[in-house]
Formats: C-alpha cells, sequence, structure tokens
C-alpha cells in the first residue's frame, strides 16, 4: 500500500482515498484491450449509466515533489534485455491474439513524459506508429497510466489512444534495456530538468556520453528533439548535440514545416504554462547521421 | 602488535621474476635472485600526496563562489552591491567518530614489455605512471606522470600499442590520456569523457577483433557490460545483457580473442562472444560456494529479515590463466579458489576444481604462463602467508599452491616488519572487502 499512500500519508485524506481507489482501478485495468465490450463488462459490473464517461484523473491527487535523482537506486523494474520486454502489456490492441505477437514496436519515444500531454496529442497524429513515454517519477506515472486508461475507456468505440503507454523507468540507465539498435525513429526531450548548478551538469538528460546512447537507439535519418524554456539549457543541449559526430542540426525552415514540432511546442503541460506565463521557449532538433567508417 | 597489512593488488613481470604489490597506500617491488635463493625488493614507492592542500583549495574555492553568488543579493540602500570580507577557509576536520578515510592505491597493471607500471592513487584521484628500471636496485619505480581526474578513477586498462591509458570512474565516466606528457593541469575543463554509464564502473578493457578494430568493454553496477568502438568511441556497438545483478570483474583470456568472462553479484559467471554479442555459456558457483560462507556474508542489518537468514555474496574478481583454458575467480570473504576449465571447441565450461587457502582471498593476479597469484588476509598468520602462488600440474592435470616460491617471496615480505607505512594493527584495516556493497537494494522509492 506504500505505492499508493507516500510513507507517511493519512489514511482518512481524499487523496489516500483517490490514491487507493485509482490503484485498484489502474491494477485490473492496466494491462487489458479496452474496447466496447470491456468497457460495456464494466459499466455494468459498477451500475453505471452506460452513457457516462469515465472521469479524467485529477492532477491534484498525484503530486509529488518535482524532481528525482537520475543517479539513486530506485525499485524500478525493466526487462533484462529488448527482447525480454512484453509489450503486449502496453499496447494490447497490437498485439496478434492468435500468435501472441506484436504487430508493431515502438518508434516514438518521449523521455521525461511528464503528465503526458505530448503523447496525446501525438496519438492520432501517428495512429499507425506505438509511442511510448518514460518518466522516473511514480506518481507522474500513475496519473499518466490513469489518464490512458480514461481515454480509451472513453473512445472505445473509436479505438484511439491504444498507440500511447508510460513507463515508469530510468532511461538515463535503462533505455538500451527496452530498445533494440536503431528501433526509434524520433526522440523528445520536453522541457527537462535544467539542473542549473555546475556539478549537477551530469545529471542533465543531454550530455556528451548519453548523446552516443541515443545514437545507438536512434535509426539513421532519426530524429532528436528538445524544447525549453531555460536558455542556459538550450545552449548546453544545442553545444553537446552539435559536438556530437552522430548528429546534425535541422534548420528553422524544416522546424516550421514539422508536425512534430508544432505539436511539441503547444501540447505539453510545461508548454502550456510557459506559455500561459508567456514566457520563450527554445526549440532545437537533430537528425541521426549514419555512422562513419569505422578506423 | 603492528603487523605487515594485506597486500591488495599484485602485478607481475614474466614467470615471477619481479612481482609489484600494493600495500596500503605503498607499490612495493621485489625481484627473484639470479640464484633463486628467494626474493629481494628493488623498488618502493609511497603515495604522499597530502589531501589537506587540495581540500583548501577546493574549499576556498567554493567560498569564492559562495560570495560571488551572495554579492548579487546583499545590496545596500542605495541598490550597490556589497562587498563581503574575505575571511581564510576553513578547512572542515572530520568530529569524533567520522569514518576514516582512507587513501589506497588500487589497480596495478604491468606493460607487456615490462618497461612501465599503471596504477590509481585514491588521494588525489588520479591515475599513476611509473618506469620501471629494473636495473636499478636502490628503486626500480620512478613516477612519471600524474594525471588527476574529477571522480575517483576505479578501473583502468591499456591500449595494445600502449600510448593510451584508458580509466573508468567511479561516477560511470572512461577517459583516455596518453601514457607519456605532461599531466593536465585544468581536468575538468581540458578533457571530456570518451563515454559513460549512468552507473558506477567497475572494470574496464581494452580489445581487439578480427579485424583489428579497436572497442571498449566497461561493466558497471547496473548488470550493463557496454562494448563501444575505439577511438570512436561515441558509436556504441552493443550491449551484453544477461546479468541480473552488478558485474564486478570482466576479463579477456589470450587463448581466445572472442571470449569475454564476467562476474559479479549473481549465482553464475558468464562466457560471452563479445564480437557477436551472444552469450555462450555460463557457470553456476552458487551451490558450490554455500558451504563456505559465513557470518561476514549476511546482509547488512538495514536489509536483513527477522530471521537473520538474507546471504549475499559475490564474485571479487575473475581472471583468465595466461596460456591454458583455465579461468580462475573468488567470492569475497572466502577461502574458496574456483579454477574452471573451458572447452574452446564447444564453448562451455568444464571441470571445476577448487582449493581452499588458510585465509580469505583477497586478490587474484596471472603471474606467469600457467600460473597465478592470491594475496590473502593474512592479520591472524602472524606475518606470514601473504601471497600464494598456484601452478598448472601438467601431469597431473591439477592445480597445486606452490609452496617453494610462495614461502620465499613471503619470507621476503615478512622481512619489511619495520616499515610503518606498511604495518597496521590488527582491526584497522584499508577497505578490502568491498565487492558486495555495489548491491543494489532500490531503497529510493519515489
Amino acid at each position: 500500500m506504500k505505492a499508493a499512500s507516500g510513507t507517511n500519508m493519512d489514511p482518512n485524506s481524499k487523496r489516500y482515498i483517490y490514491r487507493v481507489n485509482k490503484e485498484e482501478n489502474r491494477k485490473e485495468m492496466k494491462h487489458v484491450k479496452i474496447d466496447e465490450s470491456t468497457v460495456i463488462v464494466n459499466d455494468n459490473k459498477t451500475k453505471k449509466n452506460k452513457k457516462n464517461k469515465v472521469d479524467l484523473p485529477k492532477k491534484k491527487y498525484y503530486r509529488q515533489r518535482a524532481h528525482s535523482n537520475p543517479f539513486s537506486d530506485h525499485q524500478l523494474e525493466y526487462p533484462l534485455c529488448p527482447d525480454d520486454m512484453d509489450w503486449g502489456k502496453l499496447y494490447p490492441a497490437f498485439r496478434d491474439e492468435t500468435t501472441g505477437q506484436m504487430t508493431k514496436e515502438v518508434t516514438i519515444a518521449d523521455i521525461g513524459c511528464g503528465f503526458g500531454g505530448l503523447m496525446i496529442d501525438l496519438s492520432p497524429a501517428f495512429p499507425e506508429q506505438l509511442i511510448l513515454g518514460m518518466e522516473i517519477r511514480v506518481q507522474v506515472t500513475n496519473y499518466v497510466e490513469d489518464r490512458i486508461i480514461a481515454l480509451r475507456s472513453n473512445y472505445a468505440k473509436e479505438q484511439t489512444y491504444q498507440n500511447i503507454n508510460v513507463l515508469r523507468g530510468n532511461a538515463m540507465k535503462f533505455l538500451p534495456n527496452f530498445f533494440h539498435k536503431s528501433q526509434l525513429s524520433k526522440m523528445f526531450f520536453c522541457f527537462p530538468d535544467p539542473h542549473f548548478k555546475q556539478r549537477k551538469h551530469k545529471a542533465r538528460i543531454v550530455t556528451n556520453t548519453l548523446l552516443s546512447e541515443y545514437a545507438y537507439v536512434l535509426k539513421e535519418g532519426g530524429i532528436i528533439y528538445t524544447i525549453t524554456d531555460v536558455e542556459d539549457l538550450h545552449d548546453w543541449m544545442v553545444k553537446h548535440l552539435t559536438e556530437h559526430p552522430l548528429f546534425e542540426r535541422l534548420n528553422k525552415e524544416w522546424e516550421a514545416q514539422d508536425e512534430c514540432v508544432r505539436i511539441m511546442t503547444n501540447a505539453t503541460e510545461e508548454g502550456k504554462k510557459v506559455s500561459r506565463k508567456q514566457g520563450s521557449k527554445f526549440i532545437a532538433c537533430f537528425r541521426r547521421l549514419p555512422d562513419p567508417e569505422i578506423i | 602488535m603492528a603487523i605487515i597489512h594485506p597486500i591488495q593488488a599484485v602485478a607481475v613481470i614474466g614467470n615471477d621474476s619481479v612481482i609489484f604489490t600494493v600495500i596500503k597506500n605503498v607499490i612495493l617491488g621485489f625481484k627473484k635472485n639470479s640464484d633463486d635463493s628467494g626474493y629481494r625488493l628493488i623498488g618502493r614507492w609511497a603515495d604522499q600526496f597530502d589531501r589537506s592542500n587540495s581540500l583548501k583549495e577546493k574549499v576556498s574555492k567554493e567560498q569564492d563562489r559562495q560570495i560571488n553568488e551572495n554579492a548579487k543579493k546583499q545590496k545596500d540602500n542605495e541598490g550597490n552591491a556589497v562587498p563581503k570580507k574575505k575571511t581564510e577557509a576553513k578547512v572542515p576536520v572530520p568530529g569524533p567518530g567520522a569514518p576514516p578515510v582512507y587513501s589506497c592505491i588500487r589497480n596495478l597493471i604491468v606493460s607487456k614489455n615490462g618497461k612501465k607500471l599503471f596504477s590509481c592513487a585514491d588521494s588525489d584521484k588520479s591515475v599513476l605512471i611509473f618506469d620501471i628500471d629494473s636495473t636499478n636496485e636502490n628503486n626500480c619505480l620512478k613516477l612519471v606522470k600524474r594525471q588527476p581526474f574529477p571522480k575517483r578513477p576505479n578501473a583502468i586498462t591499456i591500449s595494445d600499442d600502449e600510448k593510451t591509458i584508458i580509466m573508468a570512474d567511479k561516477f560511470g565516466d572512461v577517459y583516455s590520456i596518453p601514457t607519456d606528457g605532461e599531466p593536465l593541469q585544468n581536468i575538468n575543463d581540458e578533457l571530456d569523457p570518451i563515454l559513460g554509464h549512468v552507473s558506477m564502473l567497475t572494470d574496464v578493457l581494452f580489445k581487439k577483433d578480427s579485424n583489428g578494430k579497436g572497442y571498449i568493454l566497461s561493466a558497471d553496477r547496473d548488470e550493463h557490460i557496454k562494448v563501444s568502438h575505439f577511438p570512436q568511441s561515441f558509436i556504441v556497438d552493443k550491449w551484453l545483457f544477461g546479468h541480473s545483478q552488478f558485474v564486478s570483474s570482466i576479463c579477456a583470456p589470450e587463448w581466445k580473442s572472442n571470449y569475454l568472462f564476467s562476474a559479479g553479484g549473481d549465482d553464475y559467471v558468464y562466457l560471452w562472444d563479445w564480437e557477436s554479442g551472444k552469450k555462450l555459456s555460463q557457470f553456476k558457483y552458487s551451490e558450490l560456494i554455500m558451504p563456505h560462507l559465513n557470518d561476514q556474508h549476511l546482509a547488512p542489518s538495514r536489509f536483513q529479515n527477522e530471521a537473520n537468514d538474507v546471504i549475499e555474496y559475490a564474485v571479487s574478481d575473475i581472471i583468465a590463466f595466461n596460456t591454458i583454458p583455465y579461468i580462475a575467480f573468488f567470492v569475497e570473504a572466502t577461502k574458496i579458489l574456483f579454477i574452471v576449465k573451458v572447452d574452446t571447441e564447444n564453448n562451455t565450461f568444464g571441470k571445476c576444481f577448487q582449493l581452499e587457502l588458510p585465509y580469505n582471498v583477497i586478490s587474484i593476479s596471472d603471474s606467469g604462463d600457467e600460473e597465478i597469484i592470491l594475496t590473502l588476509d593474512n592479520r591472524d598468520s602472524n606475518n606470514k602467508e601473504f601471497v600464494k602462488l598456484i601452478d598448472y600440474n601438467n601431469q597431473g592435470n591439477c592445480f597445486k599452491i606452490n609452496d617453494i616460491v610462495s614461502t620465499k617471496l613471503n619470507d621476503c615480505i615478512a622481512s619489511l616488519e619495520n616499515d610503518t607505512d606498511i604495518t597496521t594493527e590488527k582491526d584497522k584495516i584499508f577497505p578490502i572487502y568491498s565487492t558486495t556493497t555495489l548491491r543494489k537494494h532500490g531503497e529510493h522509492y519515489s
């Protein structure tokens, strides 16, 4: 119950009760294929009116401290290697029921997906691609899971939002446990933790050593998207990506015509917050170059 | 009574003719007498780096930074910044009961031609490069380069042309520096890591594949072994997946260029084809070691259960024999040495030999073509039994302790008992049992 409650939470509080309820629902619904039949069965069970929509989760019940130390030993679940990953649990609609095999593999990753706004807007734009969000904060991941369950239930007839899901994980450490070489076509780094202090710079999500690992999971021609409202961090990311031999920056014209840049600029919760405060948004996109000849 | 501290690491030139050892923060070199009557001391280097200076520098730098930062905040009524007086930086002194700081020397490697010795010093987090002049009987060791790094070096390896030294640190970064030339003064500004993990690195190796291309193999506390190209280290070639616990040691034998052995907190020792990325075989040692575990292997109290029966053990080090297809490894804080035959036709593990030593094994290194050398936790041996050499016996097809050579070397080491730099009280030893602390317990929930 630690998961729902946090360590020292009042068991009578509204937030506690909400979290426990949601956790039960999540356990039940997380890995099932949601279509019209499941939604109706559920409705009968709970004697709810069929027309009632499932409520979207409320953010206020999922608060937790904003930062997580990427270097500590968290209790994480991750596969031993990419072949061990059971993607069918995350994307049940894309599992072939006769063979049990996946019909598609994940090609778009949102690293540090936060509350999932980007994925939800990308989902209808790329209905034939599987999109995975990775998030290190437990409560935030729970929120995105509940949000996706609610969306899948509300759009059971249309069968939308089946191509997105979220994983609680540490992408800096375990990205290669999930993805094969050259599996991804797009990676998003939206409003990452700026880690202002000099000595925390290694905790930034873009470093020259981590870029080599992102280059490994990205296919040739794959795109890294970055956006931030912190100019220092933007300069840092541009510097490191430009210096890396496996990436080249895409120009403003390219950015202007790209669908994902448009979505990324407007979709995420952080992005909306920055817009409300009329802050600046700094965008930089990079293409994965082919490996040079090995010397 | 003071005793000589257990030997933490060994490196050997030729068939046990010159033997270098690390005791506390001292490197000692021993040479075999030409008439084979015993060993004599021919080299000694003690790390005399004074940490208080670098600490003071660090504290004063941080003080400057804080003063600068506060200067921006503190303003007088006119809005002008108030300059703050700079006082003498106070170096923090550890209070009573603070854990002692150990500055040991680790990782001893001798170049193939026997002319250079490489090592790392904890005191200033540096890589040390020595010239070995074995004709200079007064002191064959001459420090030629000392390169400090931002984080503590944890493993080193050298490129096959021996011009580059590759260092893996505790923060997860790998650096390469030339073995000659002057050290860099401001390493933070002048040198970027060539590759990195987001996890403590435990071992690193340089290898060439069958096409003569260079690679770096790096192992970490998060079960990963990463294979990167070298010098194009920004291209990751692959990961070797299979460990479910930390990796503490990897080794590559001379007799099969595509082989890699790895071990750590798992119940198995693994054999990989690092070129193809395939796991070829695994050897389960956990049942064999069970009878030899003791109270030292109980998990720390905060990870212990009520029945107090959670045990944790790990392989400290694994090495390959030089010319025969055998590997040797030991589990931390045990007296048992495992030697396992490797079938290079079928890529499998074969017969396993177990040798029981009089004391716990501390380190293991190769010391000749068919010979390895162990160092022991000799504290109860009354200044004897520092090392044991182990030979392959061709006739008997078995492994035996070479008591004659071992005794000669032990006698020579014991004769140094008046060197206070290498002696200690029995209960005050450097951390020589630290491998199991690498085990992750997932303490942090959110």
